[in-house]
């Protein structure tokens, strides 16, 4: 059951992909980035509160899964969300909007940094509790199943991706999940963005076969593969035939991406539990590099393309940043609203944010 | 223009920070995502990374010095600016820049500032939340409503602290009981709903009998008078009296305050009548006589209480209330008709209502005044048998009075205060015989009636009884 | 619950021993049977797993019956069920609600000892986002449930292990018993008895006892806790001017101590004592027997509660 390794060669996928999928690619991780990049000047400038974690670095996983499959497959995620949301097309302004707390925000504000939803994406919500959501998507994958199958009375069509940081492979409920989704054959793919650190804490020092996690998915009887999450174009190459398999046979599988966040893990870390050299030697893996440069020595891209790409994102990021500058605060009658669908007592129903009205 | 750097917030409890070292001096070339310094934070030492190209046109805060979050303490010159006109411009507004770099003032001043902008926001907050509060009865903020209450506890309590159950006290509110009469039967002497009751129904007190009975005080103040007595006096001579100071009874409070309330409030002016009473004791002792094998007598009070109801009818605005916006113009003639408690009852007087006085004949008017007077000496009146007269009635005939002016009890428009049918010499038919007066005097109040209104109710008044027998159909 | 089933087929049933084993307690006795395998689904001992399975399915637009066996096991599910369940809908900003049903046995049952007697009524209620439904008996168990299962919002339905075995008058035909609306189970005129579920048994019988003592008791049947019908138990507290709740959890920051809060507070010029009490003792459930009956809410405790708070004691 244990399962093929899968990495293919970066060459390989370069050349089997068109060049405007992967310049799309490229663009999205440089969007990623450069609102992070931003989060960060914002969250130190005050603009954001609370807690504030950013996925620089990581850029190639979001965009190279969401790549992999279907719009109409559920994804869902921890905390590190922002990335992922934009992957999955939420436009940046409600994702900084709802940093900023503001009524634009995707979720009006109230969820914050850690919870972007996005329902027109099928994107499920960033987590704040570890591993929580992976029953969550053990749940989205029953349901999808369910509804193709028990309702439609058809087969399975749809796929879900459950991303966790490693800090979750310690958490009890993961392990609910993974045996209740090998249990039921759930169509989920559990991706682990394997980066090293739960907070403060390297993975060897945090979890037992922390060398060999996808030892963990054989215990559930589960497909696994690790995959070098710092390559997009590899990240696709690997999660593809994963996707379609599960697709197919209705079967979980587990992935162990391998990645780095170049950034502490939250706006407060000092990063002291790492060398410097480590990170240095990291940052010069980084997954926009290395796609741009290729393409550029390929010729597929030209140096101005791409100067004129990084000046395309950010202005769509500072435009983003104005536009959630202007939104308002929300209401105050906002406070009793969305606790319960119903309006009853204090409580005055729900209603949708702007993003869901366009 | 320059790009200001300014000291971020490199965790989320930090207030400021203090620059422990410039990775970078003035005039060196920096681009995005370099580490241009150190800052020491309230939880650790970070990187500071600039997030803009550009080359370092001025250095605001020294290393070693803390300042807030947000201020500025570099400037940054962008591609293709001069550092220098960077810096002079930053210095343009230099002054401010040298002030910041010195570190704490600024910092200070602007928290200064944070906390009082705070604490506004705080009151609006609690203002906000105060309103909140009352709006909404279900939001659970105790706390918040003992605060602010406590004040006016305060000054309560400090004049003596009663126990007793909010539902006791509405209740005795309602209905005029006076607390400190009533010994509490709950835990620690607490009154409680029950005790009031028990007062209540004991009809000890309550304001409406009190107030009718103080108006009537002119009626049959039997105690006083009893004190006064010739038996009294002739027993023994007059000892010497003692001085003292009597306490006050609940009714007797009630009494003082209602006909204060009355005297003052309401313009009073009298106007008196004299009665010829013969037909009236004439048909009385006739009736009597042929009523006594069924143990009704009739009583002179009784065929005044069926007078003065009937009279309403020709005379709406004796029986009416004012209401300090109209005049009330009642249904029902409810007359009130005042009773003088024993001394062993602590003293006092009370007014028993009558109701429908004008659709009862002499015998009902009897009985129920009979009954009333007697409940009242024994056992107590309810509440019910105290409130809603129209109009009051005030006999101190009994007592051998002549006349007397009494005082309206609120919210009656007008009270008739009588003497006793004394045998005078009187002229009739040009000659002077014996005869049977009385006297009456019609206490009004002027914002409703004026005075040739209330000569003409007497003159009805007079018509029923001195043609006695219109009373008995 | 078949009911609904039929009904709409985005219903399931999930949880430990409801298909095979026809349920712990045999409440969904015959279902698998019916609506086979992909609807009557059995899990492992794994609450925290399947509650949240549960949970994402809601999500994604299904209509999820999760049964715990016991509430007291639901513990080890509380991220799931009071994290994600009540917030969802407020975290995306009104995009993703949660329209479930948790369901299962709430309650000291009988010596089971201290973490199988738990009843979670003051625990859970303290969350804002979800909706809680205690039946008193059989017909409300089938109408509250029903309305549960239509709810939008997550709801958490608490019966009782000792009231399962009680048999009453159900309609065949479904019927919903909306939330909010409390029942007066017995009408009187002396004083209010406020409680959910299986202690208003207990009130009934000491409203009989007091009844010959010639206090005449209203027992009032909150059915559901959130929301809360405190307009019907304030009207009655303003006739009797005297409160009595009976809780059957803790009372520390209870159900109970919530009620004699908004009673204070809505009806205060009306009470003639502050309300009473009666809970559970402040101790965890013991074994042994006589220590165990001395802890719960009796008929015993309620009658003196209540001579207390009308004086007659």
């Amino acid at each position: 059951m244990p399962s093929a390794t899968t990495s293919p060669s970066k060459k390989n996928a370069a050349t089997a992909l068109p060049v405007d999928t992967r310049r799309r690619w490229l663009r999205d991780m440089l969007l990623i980035r450069e609102f992070e990049v931003r989060t960060m000047q914002a969250y130190q400038n005050r603009k954001i509160g609370g807690f504030c974690h950013v996925y620089i670095g990581q850029e190639a996983v979001a965009v190279g899964c969401t790549a992999a499959v279907e719009h109409k497959d559920p994804i869902i995620t921890a905390y590190r969300d922002h990335g992922h949301a934009l992957a999955r097309g939420m436009e940046p302004k409600y994702c900084m909007a709802e940093m900023y707390g503001r009524i634009g925000g995707c979720a009006k504000g109230k969820g914050g940094s850690m919870h972007m939803f996005d329902k027109r994406n099928n994107m499920f919500g960033g987590h704040g509790i570890v591993g929580a959501q992976t029953a969550l998507g053990a749940g989205l994958a029953f349901a999808t199943k369910y509804q193709d199958e028990v309702i439609d009375e058809k087969q399975n069509t749809r796929v879900t991706l459950c991303f966790l940081g490693d800090g979750a492979l310690n958490q009890g409920i993961f392990h609910e999940s993974m045996n209740l989704a090998g249990l039921l054959d759930l169509p989920v793919i559990y991706i682990v963005e394997n980066n090293g650190y739960s907070m403060g804490t390297s993975i060897s020092r945090g979890t037992t076969m922390g060398h060999e996690i996808t030892a963990k998915a054989a215990g559930y009887g589960m497909d696994s593969a690790v995959i070098d999450g710092m390559d997009v174009l590899n990240v696709y190459e690997g999660m593809k035939p994963l996707v379609d398999r599960c697709r197919e046979t209705s079967r979980p599988c587990f992935v162990d991406m391998r990645t780095y966040r170049f950034k502490g893990h939250s706006m407060s870390d000092p990063r002291k539990y790492r060398t410097k050299d480590e990170e240095k030697k990291y940052e010069s893996d980084d997954p926009i590099d290395k796609l741009a440069n290729a393409m550029i020595s390929d010729n597929e891209l030209s140096q101005e393309d791409y100067d004129a790409m990084v000046k395309e994102v950010r202005k769509e990021v500072r435009d983003a940043m104005k536009w959630s500058e202007n939104s308002p605060e929300p209401d105050v009658s906002e406070l009793y609203k969305d606790v319960y669908v119903d309006e009853w007592g204090p409580f005055t129903g729900t209603s949708l944010p702007e993003m869901l009205k366009d | 223009m320059p790009i200001e750097i300014t000291m971020p917030r490199l965790s989320d409890t930090m207030e400021s920070g203090t620059i422990l070292k410039w990775n970078v001096s003035e005039g060196d070339n920096v681009s995005s995502g370099d580490a241009v310094a150190d800052i020491e934070t309230d939880k650790a030492t970070m990187e500071m990374q600039v997030y803009d190209d550009g080359t370092l046109a001025k250095i605001l805060v020294n290393e070693g010095e803390s300042v807030g979050v947000g201020t500025v303490i570099a400037l940054l010159a962008e591609e293709g600016e001069d550092p220098k006109d960077a810096a002079s411009a930053a210095t343009g507004n230099g002054k401010k820049k040298d002030e910041t770099a010195e570190g704490k003032d600024e910092s200070d001043e602007s928290a200064e500032k944070d906390d009082a902008e705070e604490k506004d926001e705080k009151q609006d907050a609690d203002e906000a939340e105060g309103k909140k509060e009352s709006e909404s009865e279900q939001s659970g903020e105790t706390i918040k409503t003992e605060r602010r209450t406590e004040p006016k506890g305060a000054e309560q309590t400090s004049s003596g602290r009663m126990r007793i159950s909010p539902v006791a006290q509405r209740l005795a509110a309602d209905n005029k009981v006076d607390l400190k009469s009533i010994q509490g039967s709950g835990p620690s002497g607490r009154i409680i709903k029950r005790d009031v009751l028990k007062a209540i129904e004991s009809g000890q007190e309550t304001a409406a009998a009190v107030a009718p009975s103080a108006r009537r005080d002119g009626e049959k103040p039997a105690s006083p008078i009893t004190r006064v007595s010739p038996v009294a006096v002739s027993d023994e001579g007059p000892g010497p009296l003692e001085a003292r100071t009597i306490e006050l009874s609940n009714m007797r409070q009630t009494i003082a305050k209602r006909l204060v309330e009355s005297k003052t409030t309401i313009p009073h002016y009298q106007v008196t009548v004299t009665f010829d009473m013969d037909p009236l004791l004439e048909l009385r002792k006739t009736l009597n006589e042929q009523l006594a094998p069924q143990r009704v007598k009739l009583s002179v009070n009784d065929f005044l209480v069926r007078a003065c109801a009937l009279s309403m009818h020709r005379h709406h605005e004796f029986n009416a209330s004012w209401t300090g916006d109209g005049i009330k113009v009642h249904g029902e003639v409810n007359v009130g008709i005042a009773i003088s408690m024993p001394a062993e009852r602590g003293g006092g007087l009370v007014v028993a209502t009558i109701r429908n006085a004008d659709q009862k004949g002499l015998r009902t008017i009897s009985a129920d005044s009979k009954k009333l007077a007697e409940k009242a000496r024994t056992r107590g009146l309810s509440i019910e048998e105290m409130i809603d007269s129209t109009f009051t009635l005030s006999n101190l005939g009994m007592f051998g009075v002549d006349n007397f002016t009494a005082i309206i009890n609120p919210p009656n428009s007008a009270i008739l205060a009588v003497g006793a049918a004394l045998e005078k010499p009187v002229v009739r038919d040009g000659q002077l015989v014996v005869g049977h007066e009385m006297s009456g005097t019609l206490s009004c109040d002027h914002r409703i009636i004026d005075g040739a209104m209330a000569a003409e109710y007497l003159q009805t008044l007079r018509q029923f009884i001195e043609n006695p027998g219109t009373l008995l159909v | 619950m078949s009911d609904a089933m039929r009904e709409d087929k985005r219903v399931f049933l999930m949880g430990e021993e409801v298909a095979e084993y026809n349920g712990a307690y045999k409440v969904s006795r015959g279902m698998l049977d019916e609506f086979g395998p992909r609807r009557i689904i059995d899990t492992p001992i794994s609450e925290g797993g399947f509650a949240g399975l549960g949970i994402g399915a809601a999500m994604h637009g299904l209509r999820p019956i999760i049964e715990f066996m016991s509430w007291s096991f639901s513990l080890v599910a509380a991220d799931q069920i009071l994290n994600n369940a009540p917030k969802m809908l407020y975290m995306s900003g009104g995009q993703f609600g949660c329209p479930i049903v948790f369901r299962g046995n709430n309650g000291a049952g009988g010596q089971l000892g201290s973490t199988h007697s738990w009843c979670v009524e003051s625990l859970y209620s303290n969350v804002p986002g979800a909706k809680i439904a205690i039946p008193f008996d059989p017909y409300d168990a089938k109408g509250l449930l029903r309305t549960a299962i239509l709810d939008p919002n997550p709801v958490f339905v608490l019966e009782s292990e000792r009231l399962l075995s009680i048999k009453g008058e159900v309609p065949e035909e479904s019927y919903e018993i909306p939330f909010a609306e409390a029942l007066i189970r017995r009408s009187g005129s002396d004083c209010t008895i406020v409680s959910f579920g299986r202690p208003l048994y207990f009130c009934l019988e000491a409203a009989e006892q007091l009844a010959k003592e010639g206090i005449d008791c209203e027992v009032i049947d909150g059915r559901t806790i959130r929301p809360l019908d405190i307009d019907t138990i304030v009207k009655s507290v303003r006739k009797t001017n005297y409160c009595v709740v009976v809780d059957q959890s803790w009372p520390f920051a209870s159900v109970s101590s919530e009620i004699a809060a908004q009673v204070h507070m809505r009806c205060f010029d009306d009470l003639d004592n502050h309300v009473f009490r009666v809970n559970n003792d402040d101790v965890p459930a013991p074994y042994a027997y006589n220590l165990e009956q001395e802890m719960l809410p009796n008929a015993r405790k309620i009658v003196e509660a209540v001579r207390a708070v009308t004086y007659n004691a």
